[in-house]
């Protein structure tokens, strides 16, 4: 896309200021919220800091002594894997079901269009404590209605199956209550973006004999691009922080040990040890995983930005 | 390129063009097998919304049910000995219109100056070519990977030092941190969705810069808008963590703080399942409020003046 | 236009709201001049007094508030309650900050040491005394003590009992067991492939642990301010042997499932369904959700609490050789924050709290008083003799500096869940002893 270099000659000046000064709103409120506790965050990973030091003891300076400690925790890695097996399947997922929804709110008329959004949003604005205990409920070896409608149509090995006994099927309810809770905003968000590409291209388009799937994927998914990229970014990192869904699904127990992932970690060290310099080496251990995870796709959205 | 920006203004006085009945003449075969997509298409959307809503309908169900009831075998599928104690408990028991208070404020407050602060930089990033550009927008991008969990020690030193604890401000700031980096990238998306060459065609036809972006490129980011709108009203209302240790005085409780007060389980009773899900309902109305209202409003205000224009 | 103007009302709204809310919050008084041990009337001041979870009924928050008023002209007393789950965040965040510290707080019993060792409470040895002596629940005493100091005192006990279906027991000929291999006996006949005997997750170690402490066997030991894990103490291996064996033969539940809302298996069914268990171990509390479906005064079907005695009834875990086998004793403690600024006054609201007339209130609340002179005030019912009886018998877990770090990492539920599960028992604890010990000593 070409950018407004065409502007008269005296309003240069003005206009070469003019993006900085639409970001100070945006970088300031930026300083003031994230500065102080992420520069706490550094320094704390490079201290001893527990709960004593909270209360006023010396934090002793210890380097990166910290973070040797964790990556020679055996438990590290199987918990990085799962989460990043986990983060995928479900952002993929998510996104993919998102805009697979997004382009059913096209194609029915208006009526079952509003039904299917406000089902979305009842979703969506559903207290998560709330979803998580309704779905946990749902999936109760014993009074779960599952377990029972799979009784009813026939399957009677399902009478009492636990579905939170092995990390597996552990995970695939866990999954499934992720992505019913987030499919809501990736729908809506890219249904928002689809209402931007024109009908008339479309229409051109399958006029001069493209397919529904040569349309999508050669018409809208362009347009839509930056809009489908960031969601699929924000899943990316929501869904390797996972943590108050799984915690509130290990409470009716399940496997603890086997299905812990990473933001169960960072509890498990700041609030569970009050080790709070242990927790602060993970969380920038975890932000350098998501770089790293997305880095490919953080490349992308570069250097498209930059064309 | 000009024939594409013709298209995509008349695109933008009619949003709602899915709808229309299709203009162009096709042979019968082909309509009927569109006619008999869309009624799959409909079908299928049905089962969407039925999976996506039963579970908030069991929600509803769970509160206007009986603590004895619940979870019971066979499961009701129906209010069969409905009860209204548990939602009339939650509201005249508790502090719910203080929290209720407190929450609308800090989520209006946040919202507004999320959507502000990340239009202008969405702008920025989307219309300018600027030294310090690539920087800011990487920064933007890592800033929401840092996982939140860690950080609360410091969150609660900083409003201390600054005598901002159980304060609308001092929550709205940090929440608007968290949620603005996000928005920026979002509106980008939507901005960029718009070329600035559109503008730039009304302008020829007589418009100033002002009223071009008015009357032209800020109807099409309605959309986007709405989307980033819910979406900060949705992290603002529902954020649980941060409130925790910002707002530590039962006054300041937000509505997810007073919510939490319902799954205590104490040494004289076990957790209410029944007020809890009266509560969490409770929680949802104001969004889907927020919602209509935001969606009619948009939707009908701006672009209907776009029309006029 | 219009919704230019709306906005700027909201936001004049906001800010008029916020204005509010951040005036009420000025910093307390930073007049540290009520120190402890001066006669004179401390500075008249509002303080606050955090108590956890809903435990503290209403009627006694009020009472404390409008004696405290009256003893304390010109102050007065401000209670907030928090979560349970959220206490240690809250409490980690507020009691080093002179500004916002609760004066007076409550907390779990087990999660005292983390805070007494690090120096949150002030030192109240010198009204220990006065507050109730070798009368407080000794128990509870010694987690909140560090170097033979006081800082932290009990506030109130549970404990948890054997509820039962009567008419089940009865039916197949069985009477409230003895001893504690009795029971295993008894539970094991009274399973059926649709009724547990006795209903227990396999992860439900605080159950769980009873067997251990019958058998005189500890979880862990302090030799010279080191802590050492004993699962391979013999007498541990036998009551985790009991335990494996119990959980094996008398329970449907899963290994992998704990803190079951076990009072719902004791029921009939909503449709009269029978019931899933006919023994379940559960706190005292648990009374009120078992029973027959009645209606309360609202209207709305409640259970009856257990009105009908030949089909409900409670008893203590016997011990190995009969008496009452030790369980884990449920409870909180109560403190002063270190950083208070209004310690003089703190200590006022103690007094009050451990007065003859507060405990007795305690007591005829269902909750167990701190001062055993008040423990008649429980009542004399079935429940009441259930719980002051295995009270006296309850024991803590280990007040270890490093004890929070092994519940959060669920050490236990996976040591148990594997027990549940058939594991070798003298295998699996040389395992977790060595898992175990580093962590209790802060060094996992």
């Amino acid at each position: 896309m070409t950018t407004t270099t065409s502007a008269p000659r005296t309003r240069r000046g003005r206009r070469a200021r003019l993006p900085y000064v639409l970001l100070i709103p945006a970088v300031a409120v930026l300083a003031v919220g994230m500065g102080y506790p992420v520069y706490w965050q550094i320094t704390t990973s490079l201290h001893t800091y527990g709960l004593a030091q909270q209360f006023g003891q010396p934090a002793p300076f210890v380097g990166l002594a910290n973070y040797t400690r964790i990556l020679g925790d055996e438990r590290l890695w199987a918990v990085v894997v799962r989460s990043v097996l986990f983060c995928l399947v479900n952002a993929f997922l998510t996104v993919g079901i998102g805009v697979g929804v997004a382009l059913l709110m096209r194609a029915v008329n208006r009526i079952v269009r509003v039904v299917l959004q406000v089902s979305m949003l009842l979703a969506w604005a559903m207290p998560m404590v709330a979803a998580v205990t309704v779905w946990k409920w749902l999936f109760d070896w014993r009074t779960g209605v599952v377990n029972w409608l799979l009784v009813q149509l026939g399957a009677t090995s399902y009478d009492q199956h636990n579905w939170f006994a092995q990390p597996l099927s552990f995970f695939f309810v866990a999954s499934v209550i992720i992505v019913w809770m987030s499919v809501p905003f990736v729908a809506l968000s890219v249904f928002a973006a689809l209402t931007q590409v024109p009908d008339e291209v479309v229409e051109a388009a399958r006029i001069d004999g493209a397919g529904p799937v040569a349309t999508f994927r050669w018409i809208t998914v362009p347009m839509i691009r930056p809009v489908l990229a960031i969601v699929l970014l924000l899943q990316i990192i929501w869904d390797l922080r996972v943590f108050a869904q799984i915690r509130l699904l290990q409470d009716s127990g399940a496997p603890v040990s086997e299905t812990n992932l990473l933001g169960n970690f960072i509890f498990e060290l700041g609030i569970g040890r009050q080790d709070f310099a242990s927790a602060a080496a993970v969380s920038i251990l975890v932000l350098a995983l998501t770089v790293l995870v997305s880095w490919p796709y953080v490349r992308s959205l570069l250097k498209e930005d930059r064309s | 390129m000009s024939a594409t920006v013709r298209v995509r203004a008349g695109a933008a006085a009619r949003p709602a063009a899915a709808d229309r009945p299709d203009a162009t003449v096709r042979s019968r075969r082909t309509g009927v097998r569109r006619l008999a997509g869309r009624v799959l298409a409909g079908l299928v959307a049905v089962a969407v919304s039925l999976v996506w809503v039963f579970p908030v309908y069991w929600m509803l169900l769970s509160a206007l049910t009986p603590n004895a009831r619940l979870r019971a075998m066979p499961p009701t599928f129906w209010p069969s000995a409905a009860t209204w104690s548990n939602l009339r408990d939650v509201i005249t028991g508790t502090s719910f219109a203080t929290a209720l208070r407190m929450s609308l404020a800090v989520t209006g407050l946040t919202v507004l100056v999320v959507l502000g602060f990340a239009f202008l930089a969405a702008l920025a990033i989307s219309r300018f070519r600027f030294r310090g550009r690539t920087a800011f927008v990487l920064t933007v991008l890592i800033v929401q990977m840092l996982p939140a969990e860690g950080l609360f020690i410091a969150q609660y030193k900083m409003l201390s030092a600054t005598g901002l604890l159980n304060s609308v401000i001092g929550i709205s700031v940090l929440y608007t941190a968290a949620i603005v980096p996000f928005t920026i990238w979002m509106l980008r998306g939507f901005v960029e969705g718009v070329p600035a060459d559109l503008e730039e065609a009304a302008m020829i036809d007589g418009l100033s810069r002002t009223q071009a972006f008015w009357r032209i490129t800020l109807p099409l980011l309605a959309p986007g808008l709405v989307a980033s709108g819910v979406y900060a009203f949705l992290q603002a209302w529902n954020e649980f963590t941060v409130a925790l240790v910002a707002l530590p005085a039962e006054s300041a409780q937000t509505l997810p703080l007073w919510l939490r007060g319902f799954l205590a389980a104490s040494a004289n009773k076990g957790v209410d399942w029944g007020q809890v899900m009266a509560a969490s309902t409770l929680l949802a109305v104001p969004v889907i409020i927020f919602f209509l209202v935001v969606q009619s409003r948009m939707t009908s205000g701006l672009v209907s003046g776009a029309v006029k224009g | 236009m219009r919704i230019v103007r709306s906005a700027a009302l909201a936001i004049a709204g906001v800010m008029a709201l916020a204005a509010c809310s951040s005036g009420s919050t000025t910093p307390a008084a930073s007049s540290g001049s009520d120190a402890p041990g001066t006669s004179a009337a401390p500075e008249a001041a509002d303080i606050t007094l955090w108590v956890a979870g809903g435990d503290t009924p209403q009627e006694l928050r009020d009472y404390l508030i409008t004696t405290f008023a009256e003893q304390n002209p010109g102050s007065t007393l401000t209670i907030e309650q928090q979560d349970w789950g959220d206490l240690v965040t809250k409490l980690t965040t507020a009691l080093p900050d002179p500004a916002n510290t609760p004066d007076v707080v409550e907390v779990g019993n087990t999660q005292s040491p983390t805070f007494t060792t690090i120096g949150a409470f002030a030192d109240i040895t010198d009204m220990y005394d006065e507050l109730g002596g070798s009368k407080l629940l000794q128990s509870f005493v010694d987690v909140g003590k560090v170097d033979g100091k006081n800082y932290a005192l009990p506030y109130y006990f549970g404990s948890r009992y054997m509820f039962y279906r009567k008419d089940i027991w009865d039916a197949a000929g069985l009477s409230v067991p003895t001893t504690l291999s009795d029971f295993a006996a008894d539970v094991k006949q009274l399973r059926t492939d649709t009724m547990s005997g006795f209903a227990m997750g396999g992860q439900d170690w605080r159950d769980g642990i009873s067997w251990v402490f019958a058998n005189g066997g500890e979880l862990a030991t302090q030799d010279g301010g080191t802590w050492t894990s004993t699962l391979s103490d013999p007498k541990t291996i036998t009551g985790l042997q009991q335990w494996q064996s119990i959980y094996q033969t008398a329970s449907n539940v899963p290994a992998t499932e704990r803190d079951v809302a076990y009072w719902d298996f004791l029921n009939d069914g909503t449709d009269g369904a029978a019931p899933e268990a006919a023994t379940i171990m559960a706190p005292g509390w648990a009374r009120w959700s078992i029973g027959d479906l009645t209606k309360n005064d609202a209207g709305d079907e409640v259970r009856d609490g257990m009105a009908d005695t030949s089909k409900f009834g409670v008893f203590p875990l016997p011990g190995v050789d009969g008496g009452v086998a030790p369980v884990f004793a449920g409870g909180s403690n109560i403190a002063i924050s270190a950083t208070s600024q209004h310690q003089q006054l703190a200590r006022n609201l103690l007094k009050i709290i451990f007065s003859p007339e507060y405990q007795t209130m305690l007591g005829k609340h269902g909750l167990g008083p701190a001062n055993s002179d008040y423990v008649s005030s429980l009542g004399d019912d079935v429940f009441a003799k259930t719980m002051i009886e295995t009270a006296a018998a309850s024991k803590l877990t280990p007040a270890a500096p490093g004890w929070a770090a092994v519940e959060a990492a669920f050490v236990y539920e996976d040591l148990f869940q594997k027990i549940a599960e058939g594991g070798d028992v003298t295998a699996l604890a040389k395992q977790y002893d060595e898992k175990i010990t580093p962590m209790l000593n802060g060094q996992g």
